[in-house]
Protein backbone atom coordinates (compact mmCIF):
# COMPACT_ATOMS: atom_id res chain seq x y z
CA UNK A 1 0.00 0.00 0.00
CA UNK A 2 2.81 2.46 0.70
CA UNK A 3 4.55 1.60 -2.12
CA UNK A 4 1.52 1.98 -4.37
CA UNK A 5 1.03 5.38 -2.88
CA UNK A 6 4.77 6.28 -3.37
CA UNK A 7 4.40 5.70 -6.72
CA UNK A 8 1.31 7.53 -7.56
CA UNK A 9 2.45 10.52 -5.73
CA UNK A 10 5.81 10.38 -8.21
CA UNK A 11 3.28 10.02 -11.11
CA UNK A 12 1.83 13.13 -10.49
CA UNK A 13 4.83 14.69 -9.82
CA UNK A 14 6.30 13.81 -13.39
CA UNK A 15 3.51 14.27 -15.09
CA UNK A 16 3.70 18.24 -15.67
CA UNK A 17 7.30 17.96 -16.08
CA UNK A 18 6.81 15.65 -18.87
CA UNK A 19 4.32 17.98 -20.20
CA UNK A 20 5.96 21.11 -19.35
CA UNK A 21 9.18 19.33 -21.53
CA UNK A 22 6.63 18.15 -24.26
CA UNK A 23 5.36 22.00 -24.38
CA UNK A 24 8.73 23.12 -24.81
CA UNK A 25 10.07 20.69 -27.54
CA UNK A 26 6.44 21.85 -29.69
CA UNK A 27 7.33 25.58 -29.12
CA UNK A 28 11.20 24.99 -29.94
CA UNK A 29 9.69 23.76 -33.49
CA UNK A 30 6.68 26.64 -33.82
CA UNK A 31 9.79 28.92 -32.91
CA UNK A 32 11.57 28.27 -36.26
CA UNK A 33 9.08 27.42 -38.37
CA UNK A 34 7.05 31.05 -37.35
CA UNK A 35 11.03 32.20 -37.84
CA UNK A 36 10.67 30.96 -41.53
CA UNK A 37 7.33 31.86 -42.29
CA UNK A 38 8.08 35.71 -41.36
CA UNK A 39 11.27 35.65 -43.16
CA UNK A 40 9.06 34.52 -46.02
CA UNK A 41 6.50 37.25 -45.82
CA UNK A 42 9.55 40.15 -44.58
CA UNK A 43 12.34 39.49 -46.57
CA UNK A 44 11.39 37.59 -49.61
CA UNK A 45 8.56 39.78 -50.77
CA UNK A 46 9.96 41.10 -54.05
CA UNK A 47 7.37 44.07 -53.40
CA UNK A 48 9.59 45.43 -50.87
CA UNK A 49 12.98 48.00 -51.49
CA UNK A 50 16.00 46.55 -50.89
CA UNK A 51 16.63 49.46 -48.03
CA UNK A 52 12.56 47.77 -46.26
CA UNK A 53 14.53 43.98 -47.14
CA UNK A 54 17.24 45.08 -45.43
CA UNK A 55 15.84 46.17 -42.23
CA UNK A 56 13.13 43.87 -41.38
CA UNK A 57 15.87 41.16 -42.06
CA UNK A 58 17.93 42.90 -38.90
CA UNK A 59 15.15 42.68 -36.84
CA UNK A 60 14.40 39.12 -37.28
CA UNK A 61 18.13 38.57 -37.35
CA UNK A 62 18.91 40.45 -34.09
CA UNK A 63 15.51 39.43 -32.60
CA UNK A 64 15.89 35.38 -32.82
CA UNK A 65 20.10 34.93 -33.37
CA UNK A 66 21.70 35.33 -29.79
CA UNK A 67 24.25 37.68 -32.12
CA UNK A 68 26.76 38.34 -28.75
CA UNK A 69 26.65 34.84 -28.07
CA UNK A 70 27.72 33.78 -32.14
CA UNK A 71 30.15 37.34 -32.08
CA UNK A 72 31.63 35.59 -29.67
CA UNK A 73 32.33 31.75 -30.92
CA UNK A 74 33.64 32.95 -34.50
CA UNK A 75 36.05 35.08 -32.75
CA UNK A 76 37.52 32.10 -31.10
CA UNK A 77 40.81 32.36 -28.82
CA UNK A 78 40.44 36.18 -30.05
CA UNK A 79 37.66 37.64 -28.19
CA UNK A 80 39.31 37.36 -24.97
CA UNK A 81 42.26 39.77 -26.15
CA UNK A 82 39.57 42.36 -26.92
CA UNK A 83 38.27 45.29 -24.66
CA UNK A 84 34.64 45.96 -24.11
CA UNK A 85 34.74 48.70 -26.73
CA UNK A 86 36.49 47.01 -29.34
CA UNK A 87 34.04 43.89 -28.36
CA UNK A 88 31.12 46.33 -29.72
CA UNK A 89 32.74 47.74 -32.61
CA UNK A 90 33.07 43.65 -33.47
CA UNK A 91 29.47 42.89 -33.05
CA UNK A 92 28.09 46.19 -34.55
CA UNK A 93 30.09 45.44 -37.90
CA UNK A 94 29.37 41.83 -37.37
CA UNK A 95 25.59 42.27 -37.43
CA UNK A 96 26.09 44.72 -40.23
CA UNK A 97 28.32 41.95 -42.15
CA UNK A 98 25.75 39.10 -41.68
CA UNK A 99 22.56 41.24 -42.94
CA UNK A 100 24.69 42.67 -46.04
CA UNK A 101 25.53 39.14 -47.04
CA UNK A 102 22.20 37.31 -46.50
CA UNK A 103 19.45 39.78 -46.74
CA UNK A 104 19.70 39.93 -50.68
CA UNK A 105 20.18 35.69 -50.76
CA UNK A 106 16.34 35.55 -49.71
CA UNK A 107 15.02 38.22 -52.31
CA UNK A 108 12.59 36.48 -53.75
CA UNK A 109 12.80 33.00 -52.01
CA UNK A 110 9.51 31.07 -52.15
CA UNK A 111 9.06 27.45 -49.73
CA UNK A 112 7.72 26.11 -46.67
CA UNK A 113 9.92 25.70 -43.50
CA UNK A 114 8.56 22.01 -41.35
CA UNK A 115 10.26 21.14 -38.43
CA UNK A 116 10.12 17.57 -38.09
CA UNK A 117 11.65 16.90 -34.72
CA UNK A 118 13.39 18.79 -31.80
CA UNK A 119 15.63 16.81 -29.62
CA UNK A 120 17.08 18.49 -25.77
CA UNK A 121 20.96 17.97 -25.59
CA UNK A 122 22.03 19.71 -22.59
CA UNK A 123 20.95 23.38 -22.49
CA UNK A 124 19.96 23.41 -26.27
CA UNK A 125 17.50 22.21 -27.86
CA UNK A 126 18.49 21.06 -31.62
CA UNK A 127 15.25 21.50 -34.15
CA UNK A 128 15.61 19.78 -37.33
CA UNK A 129 13.91 20.91 -40.65
CA UNK A 130 13.23 20.65 -44.06
CA UNK A 131 12.77 23.82 -46.24
CA UNK A 132 11.01 22.95 -49.38
CA UNK A 133 12.33 24.91 -51.90
CA UNK A 134 9.68 25.74 -54.80
CA UNK A 135 12.86 25.34 -57.49
CA UNK A 136 15.13 23.16 -56.10
CA UNK A 137 15.94 20.50 -53.68
CA UNK A 138 14.46 20.22 -50.37
CA UNK A 139 17.69 21.30 -47.81
CA UNK A 140 17.76 19.77 -44.22
CA UNK A 141 18.57 21.65 -41.19
CA UNK A 142 19.30 21.72 -38.00
CA UNK A 143 18.78 24.90 -35.53
CA UNK A 144 20.75 24.94 -32.66
CA UNK A 145 18.65 27.05 -29.89
CA UNK A 146 17.68 27.91 -26.06
CA UNK A 147 16.14 29.95 -24.26
CA UNK A 148 17.39 32.67 -22.51
CA UNK A 149 17.19 34.34 -18.91
CA UNK A 150 13.95 36.01 -20.97
CA UNK A 151 12.57 32.76 -21.77
CA UNK A 152 12.80 33.34 -25.29
CA UNK A 153 14.34 31.12 -27.55
CA UNK A 154 17.57 32.01 -29.19
CA UNK A 155 19.08 31.00 -32.09
CA UNK A 156 22.79 29.59 -31.67
CA UNK A 157 23.63 27.97 -35.14
CA UNK A 158 22.29 26.75 -38.30
CA UNK A 159 23.72 23.15 -39.42
CA UNK A 160 23.28 22.62 -43.11
CA UNK A 161 23.76 18.56 -43.99
CA UNK A 162 26.07 18.55 -41.42
CA UNK A 163 27.82 22.24 -42.10
CA UNK A 164 27.31 24.48 -39.39
CA UNK A 165 27.50 27.63 -39.99
CA UNK A 166 29.15 28.91 -37.22
CA UNK A 167 32.25 26.45 -37.14
CA UNK A 168 32.62 27.65 -40.96
CA UNK A 169 32.45 31.68 -40.06
CA UNK A 170 35.28 30.86 -37.48
CA UNK A 171 37.16 29.01 -39.55
CA UNK A 172 36.94 31.98 -42.30
CA UNK A 173 37.16 34.65 -39.66
CA UNK A 174 39.98 33.04 -37.69
CA UNK A 175 42.08 32.84 -41.35
CA UNK A 176 41.13 36.27 -42.07
CA UNK A 177 42.51 36.87 -38.55
CA UNK A 178 46.62 35.25 -38.96
CA UNK A 179 46.38 36.25 -42.51
CA UNK A 180 45.89 40.35 -41.60
CA UNK A 181 48.93 41.88 -40.05
CA UNK A 182 46.01 44.41 -38.09
CA UNK A 183 44.47 41.04 -36.83
CA UNK A 184 40.67 41.47 -35.55
CA UNK A 185 40.97 45.32 -36.50
CA UNK A 186 42.00 44.18 -40.33
CA UNK A 187 38.85 41.51 -39.95
CA UNK A 188 36.32 44.40 -39.24
CA UNK A 189 37.95 46.77 -41.62
CA UNK A 190 37.48 44.02 -44.27
CA UNK A 191 34.11 43.24 -42.44
CA UNK A 192 33.01 47.10 -43.13
CA UNK A 193 34.62 47.06 -46.95
CA UNK A 194 32.56 44.43 -47.62
CA UNK A 195 29.20 46.12 -46.17
CA UNK A 196 30.23 49.25 -47.62
CA UNK A 197 31.03 47.56 -50.99
CA UNK B 1 50.56 -1.09 -74.54
CA UNK B 2 51.86 -3.05 -71.81
CA UNK B 3 55.16 -0.48 -70.65
CA UNK B 4 52.27 2.23 -70.49
CA UNK B 5 50.58 0.80 -67.55
CA UNK B 6 53.41 -0.08 -66.00
CA UNK B 7 54.77 3.33 -65.68
CA UNK B 8 50.77 4.37 -64.95
CA UNK B 9 50.94 1.75 -61.61
CA UNK B 10 54.40 2.72 -60.95
CA UNK B 11 53.60 6.78 -60.59
CA UNK B 12 50.50 5.90 -59.08
CA UNK B 13 52.37 3.42 -56.66
CA UNK B 14 55.02 5.82 -55.67
CA UNK B 15 52.17 8.84 -55.06
CA UNK B 16 50.32 6.75 -52.65
CA UNK B 17 53.57 5.19 -50.98
CA UNK B 18 54.15 9.31 -50.27
CA UNK B 19 50.57 9.82 -49.39
CA UNK B 20 50.61 7.10 -46.53
CA UNK B 21 54.15 8.30 -45.69
CA UNK B 22 53.45 11.83 -44.76
CA UNK B 23 50.29 10.65 -43.44
CA UNK B 24 51.39 8.52 -40.69
CA UNK B 25 53.77 11.23 -39.71
CA UNK B 26 51.14 14.11 -39.76
CA UNK B 27 49.02 14.74 -36.34
CA UNK B 28 45.10 14.68 -36.93
CA UNK B 29 43.48 17.87 -37.65
CA UNK B 30 40.92 19.28 -34.54
CA UNK B 31 38.46 21.69 -34.32
CA UNK B 32 40.45 24.67 -33.49
CA UNK B 33 43.54 24.13 -35.97
CA UNK B 34 42.89 23.60 -39.67
CA UNK B 35 46.18 21.52 -39.77
CA UNK B 36 47.23 22.94 -43.27
CA UNK B 37 50.78 23.33 -43.28
CA UNK B 38 51.00 23.17 -47.37
CA UNK B 39 48.57 26.18 -46.95
CA UNK B 40 50.84 28.51 -49.73
CA UNK B 41 50.93 26.01 -51.66
CA UNK B 42 47.50 24.86 -51.36
CA UNK B 43 46.22 28.30 -52.41
CA UNK B 44 48.21 28.58 -55.57
CA UNK B 45 46.51 25.36 -56.68
CA UNK B 46 43.17 26.48 -55.24
CA UNK B 47 43.45 29.67 -57.43
CA UNK B 48 44.55 27.59 -60.08
CA UNK B 49 41.29 25.53 -59.50
CA UNK B 50 38.99 28.71 -59.52
CA UNK B 51 40.27 30.14 -62.59
CA UNK B 52 39.61 26.38 -64.16
CA UNK B 53 36.32 26.74 -62.92
CA UNK B 54 35.84 30.20 -64.11
CA UNK B 55 36.27 29.26 -67.95
CA UNK B 56 35.83 25.78 -68.05
CA UNK B 57 33.83 23.99 -65.00
CA UNK B 58 31.20 26.22 -64.65
CA UNK B 59 29.97 27.28 -68.70
CA UNK B 60 30.04 23.35 -68.21
CA UNK B 61 27.60 23.23 -65.75
CA UNK B 62 25.62 26.21 -67.07
CA UNK B 63 25.21 24.47 -70.20
CA UNK B 64 24.78 20.89 -68.11
CA UNK B 65 21.68 22.69 -67.20
CA UNK B 66 20.37 24.08 -70.34
CA UNK B 67 20.17 20.49 -71.25
CA UNK B 68 16.26 18.96 -71.13
CA UNK B 69 15.62 16.74 -68.66
CA UNK B 70 15.94 14.19 -70.81
CA UNK B 71 18.86 12.92 -71.26
CA UNK B 72 20.39 14.94 -68.34
CA UNK B 73 18.71 13.22 -65.83
CA UNK B 74 19.52 9.42 -67.11
CA UNK B 75 23.10 10.43 -68.33
CA UNK B 76 23.78 11.62 -64.67
CA UNK B 77 22.01 8.23 -63.29
CA UNK B 78 24.19 6.25 -65.16
CA UNK B 79 27.13 7.87 -64.37
CA UNK B 80 25.92 7.73 -60.25
CA UNK B 81 25.51 3.82 -60.53
CA UNK B 82 28.74 3.20 -62.57
CA UNK B 83 29.77 3.66 -59.14
CA UNK B 84 28.28 1.32 -57.24
CA UNK B 85 31.21 -1.10 -57.40
CA UNK B 86 33.14 1.42 -55.48
CA UNK B 87 30.79 2.36 -53.33
CA UNK B 88 29.76 -1.07 -52.30
CA UNK B 89 33.24 -2.31 -51.93
CA UNK B 90 34.05 0.61 -49.35
CA UNK B 91 30.78 -0.05 -47.72
CA UNK B 92 31.94 -4.51 -47.35
CA UNK B 93 35.52 -3.25 -45.61
CA UNK B 94 33.84 -0.94 -43.12
CA UNK B 95 31.11 -3.47 -42.19
CA UNK B 96 28.33 -0.77 -42.81
CA UNK B 97 25.55 -3.02 -42.69
CA UNK B 98 22.87 -0.12 -43.21
CA UNK B 99 25.17 1.33 -46.24
CA UNK B 100 25.74 -2.06 -48.00
CA UNK B 101 22.01 -2.87 -47.78
CA UNK B 102 20.80 0.76 -49.21
CA UNK B 103 23.27 0.33 -52.09
CA UNK B 104 22.43 -2.90 -53.04
CA UNK B 105 18.89 -1.66 -52.78
CA UNK B 106 19.04 1.26 -54.46
CA UNK B 107 21.31 -0.56 -57.40
CA UNK B 108 18.63 -3.66 -57.63
CA UNK B 109 15.66 -1.25 -57.56
CA UNK B 110 17.15 1.27 -60.28
CA UNK B 111 18.48 -1.73 -63.20
CA UNK B 112 15.10 -3.01 -62.57
CA UNK B 113 12.42 -0.56 -62.24
CA UNK B 114 15.09 1.90 -63.15
CA UNK B 115 15.59 0.55 -66.46
CA UNK B 116 19.59 -0.40 -66.30
CA UNK B 117 19.74 2.45 -63.90
CA UNK B 118 18.62 5.31 -66.47
CA UNK B 119 15.92 6.26 -63.96
CA UNK B 120 16.53 7.16 -60.32
CA UNK B 121 13.18 5.60 -58.95
CA UNK B 122 14.68 4.28 -55.83
CA UNK B 123 14.40 7.78 -54.39
CA UNK B 124 11.13 8.03 -55.21
CA UNK B 125 8.42 7.92 -52.60
CA UNK B 126 7.24 4.84 -53.91
CA UNK B 127 10.14 2.96 -53.28
CA UNK B 128 11.06 4.33 -49.46
CA UNK B 129 12.98 7.54 -50.66
CA UNK B 130 16.00 6.15 -50.67
CA UNK B 131 19.16 8.01 -50.71
CA UNK B 132 22.28 7.70 -52.55
CA UNK B 133 24.92 6.21 -50.39
CA UNK B 134 28.62 6.82 -51.58
CA UNK B 135 31.19 5.09 -49.87
CA UNK B 136 34.86 5.15 -50.64
CA UNK B 137 38.31 4.58 -49.31
CA UNK B 138 38.94 7.47 -47.52
CA UNK B 139 35.86 6.97 -45.51
CA UNK B 140 36.92 3.04 -45.09
CA UNK B 141 40.48 4.29 -44.02
CA UNK B 142 38.67 6.86 -41.28
CA UNK B 143 36.56 4.03 -40.12
CA UNK B 144 39.77 1.97 -39.79
CA UNK B 145 41.02 4.50 -37.55
CA UNK B 146 43.68 6.18 -40.00
CA UNK B 147 43.35 10.22 -38.99
CA UNK B 148 42.89 12.53 -42.09
CA UNK B 149 46.48 14.54 -42.05
CA UNK B 150 47.33 17.60 -43.57
CA UNK B 151 44.47 19.55 -46.03
CA UNK B 152 45.69 19.49 -49.50
CA UNK B 153 44.41 21.14 -52.33
CA UNK B 154 44.30 18.84 -55.45
CA UNK B 155 44.48 20.23 -58.98
CA UNK B 156 41.00 19.79 -60.72
CA UNK B 157 39.50 17.57 -57.90
CA UNK B 158 39.85 20.20 -55.35
CA UNK B 159 39.46 19.95 -51.44
CA UNK B 160 41.14 16.94 -50.18
CA UNK B 161 43.56 15.14 -47.14
CA UNK B 162 46.36 13.29 -47.68
CA UNK B 163 44.09 10.21 -46.40
CA UNK B 164 41.43 11.49 -48.60
CA UNK B 165 43.67 11.72 -51.57
CA UNK B 166 45.44 8.23 -50.93
CA UNK B 167 41.62 6.98 -51.24
CA UNK B 168 40.91 8.37 -54.18
CA UNK B 169 43.86 7.28 -55.86
CA UNK B 170 42.79 3.60 -54.48
CA UNK B 171 39.39 4.18 -55.98
CA UNK B 172 40.49 4.93 -59.21
CA UNK B 173 42.77 1.92 -59.60
CA UNK B 174 40.47 -0.47 -58.19
CA UNK B 175 37.50 0.53 -59.84
CA UNK B 176 35.89 -2.80 -61.68
CA UNK B 177 34.60 -0.98 -64.37
CA UNK B 178 37.45 1.10 -65.30
CA UNK B 179 38.94 -2.75 -65.53
CA UNK B 180 36.14 -3.74 -67.61
CA UNK B 181 36.68 -0.68 -69.94
CA UNK B 182 40.27 -1.34 -70.71
CA UNK B 183 39.80 -5.31 -70.86
CA UNK B 184 37.25 -4.34 -74.03
CA UNK B 185 39.29 -1.65 -75.68
CA UNK B 186 38.08 1.17 -74.66
CA UNK B 187 40.25 4.28 -74.59
CA UNK B 188 40.77 6.89 -71.83
CA UNK B 189 37.71 9.09 -73.35
CA UNK B 190 35.87 6.39 -72.67
CA UNK B 191 36.77 5.66 -69.14
CA UNK B 192 36.63 9.49 -68.40
CA UNK B 193 32.80 9.87 -69.10
CA UNK B 194 31.70 8.65 -65.93
CA UNK B 195 33.47 10.46 -64.02
CA UNK B 196 33.12 13.41 -65.82
CA UNK B 197 29.40 13.00 -65.97
CA UNK B 198 29.28 13.03 -62.39
CA UNK B 199 31.75 16.21 -62.15
CA UNK B 200 29.76 18.14 -64.22
CA UNK B 201 26.66 17.35 -62.70
CA UNK B 202 27.97 17.90 -58.95
CA UNK B 203 28.96 21.07 -60.15
CA UNK B 204 25.90 21.97 -61.59
CA UNK B 205 23.95 20.86 -58.40
CA UNK B 206 26.10 23.76 -56.28
CA UNK B 207 26.48 26.19 -59.04
CA UNK B 208 23.69 29.44 -57.42
CA UNK B 209 25.38 28.41 -53.43
CA UNK B 210 29.26 28.76 -54.78
CA UNK B 211 28.67 31.77 -56.81
CA UNK B 212 26.41 33.18 -53.24
CA UNK B 213 29.49 31.93 -51.07
CA UNK B 214 32.35 33.12 -53.45
CA UNK B 215 30.41 36.71 -53.27
CA UNK B 216 30.32 36.97 -49.65
CA UNK B 217 33.13 35.30 -48.48
CA UNK B 218 36.01 37.17 -46.84
CA UNK B 219 38.46 34.11 -47.34
CA UNK B 220 36.90 31.95 -49.63
CA UNK B 221 39.55 29.40 -49.29
CA UNK B 222 39.02 28.91 -45.66
CA UNK B 223 35.58 28.90 -46.18
CA UNK B 224 36.06 25.70 -48.96
CA UNK B 225 38.66 24.04 -46.08
CA UNK B 226 36.01 24.38 -43.04
CA UNK B 227 32.94 23.15 -45.13
CA UNK B 228 34.96 20.05 -46.88
CA UNK B 229 36.61 19.09 -43.50
CA UNK B 230 33.18 19.59 -41.62
CA UNK B 231 30.81 17.42 -44.46
CA UNK B 232 33.72 14.55 -44.54
CA UNK B 233 33.45 14.87 -40.76
CA UNK B 234 29.44 13.83 -41.57
CA UNK B 235 30.23 11.28 -44.00
CA UNK B 236 32.40 9.08 -42.41
CA UNK B 237 30.30 9.34 -38.68
CA UNK B 238 26.92 10.08 -40.01
CA UNK B 239 26.20 12.93 -37.42
CA UNK B 240 24.70 15.57 -38.60
CA UNK B 241 26.55 17.60 -35.53
CA UNK B 242 30.29 17.29 -34.98
CA UNK B 243 31.08 16.31 -31.00
CA UNK B 244 33.79 18.69 -31.30
CA UNK B 245 31.46 21.91 -31.63
CA UNK B 246 29.18 20.61 -28.94
CA UNK B 247 31.99 20.55 -26.64
CA UNK B 248 33.14 23.62 -28.36
CA UNK B 249 30.14 25.35 -27.70
CA UNK B 250 29.36 24.13 -23.88
CA UNK B 251 32.88 26.02 -23.12
CA UNK B 252 31.12 29.56 -23.74
CA UNK B 253 28.74 30.34 -20.95
CA UNK B 254 25.37 31.31 -22.19
CA UNK B 255 24.66 33.00 -19.32
CA UNK B 256 27.48 34.59 -18.01
CA UNK B 257 27.37 38.39 -16.01
CA UNK B 258 29.55 40.21 -18.78
CA UNK B 259 27.06 39.80 -21.18
CA UNK B 260 25.52 43.20 -22.04
CA UNK B 261 21.90 43.73 -20.43
CA UNK B 262 20.59 44.02 -24.29
CA UNK B 263 22.94 43.02 -27.33
CA UNK B 264 20.45 45.57 -30.01
CA UNK B 265 21.83 48.47 -27.70
CA UNK B 266 23.23 50.32 -31.24
CA UNK B 267 21.68 53.46 -31.97
CA UNK B 268 21.33 52.71 -35.67
CA UNK B 269 19.47 49.50 -35.08
CA UNK B 270 17.16 51.79 -32.58
CA UNK B 271 16.62 54.46 -35.61
CA UNK B 272 16.10 51.19 -38.08
CA UNK B 273 13.73 49.42 -35.18
CA UNK B 274 11.87 52.36 -34.67
CA UNK B 275 10.94 54.07 -38.62
CA UNK B 276 10.69 50.05 -40.05
CA UNK B 277 7.47 50.67 -37.13
CA UNK B 278 6.32 54.15 -37.52
CA UNK B 279 6.81 54.44 -41.65
CA UNK B 280 3.29 52.10 -41.81
CA UNK B 281 2.97 52.93 -45.65
CA UNK B 282 6.18 51.63 -46.02
CA UNK B 283 5.17 48.19 -46.20
CA UNK B 284 2.35 46.76 -46.87
CA UNK B 285 0.02 46.07 -44.17
CA UNK B 286 0.05 42.64 -43.74
CA UNK B 287 4.22 42.65 -43.89
CA UNK B 288 4.46 45.23 -40.43
CA UNK B 289 6.55 44.47 -38.10
CA UNK B 290 4.62 44.59 -35.07
CA UNK B 291 7.50 44.11 -33.04
CA UNK B 292 6.61 41.01 -31.33
CA UNK B 293 9.58 38.36 -31.47
CA UNK B 294 8.98 35.35 -32.95
CA UNK B 295 9.94 33.51 -29.78
CA UNK B 296 6.77 34.76 -28.20
CA UNK B 297 4.24 33.74 -30.49
CA UNK B 298 3.96 30.14 -29.68
CA UNK B 299 0.89 28.79 -28.70
CA UNK B 300 0.16 28.57 -25.43
CA UNK B 301 3.18 30.59 -24.79
CA UNK B 302 3.64 33.86 -22.07
CA UNK B 303 2.66 36.69 -24.95
CA UNK B 304 5.23 39.19 -23.70
CA UNK B 305 5.90 41.92 -26.01
CA UNK B 306 9.80 42.63 -26.20
CA UNK B 307 10.85 45.77 -27.14
CA UNK B 308 13.25 46.50 -29.65
CA UNK B 309 13.27 50.24 -29.98
CA UNK B 310 12.75 50.55 -25.47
Amino acid sequence: MFHLRKFIILVLFSFPVSVSSDEKIEQSKFFVENLGKQVVEKVSNVNLSENERTINFRNLYLAAFDNYYISRFVLGRYWKRLDSDMRKQFIKSFDNYIVATYAPKFKGWEGTFKAVDSLIENNYYNVKMNVLNKDGPTLKLMWKIYLDKNKNFKILDVNIDGVSMLVTQRAEFLSVIKNNPKGVIGLIEAMNKKTSG
Amino acid sequence: MVNKYKIYHNIMFLVLTFSLLVLISSPSSSSESENDPFESVNRGIFKFNNQLDDYLFKPAAKGWRAIPDIPRKPLSNLASTAKTPVSLANAILQLNKKSIGDILGRFLINMTFGLGGMFDVASTDNFGNMAEVEEDFGQTLAVWGVPDGPYVMLPIFGPSSVRDAFGLGVDTITNPVSFAYRMNGIGLEGRLSGPSVRGVAKREKYLDYLDEMKEGSLDFYATMRSLYRQKRKKDISGELESKDLSLSMSQIDLFEDERPASTTTDNDDKVMASSLIEENEVTPKTRYYNGVLPSSNYPGFNESRVNLIE
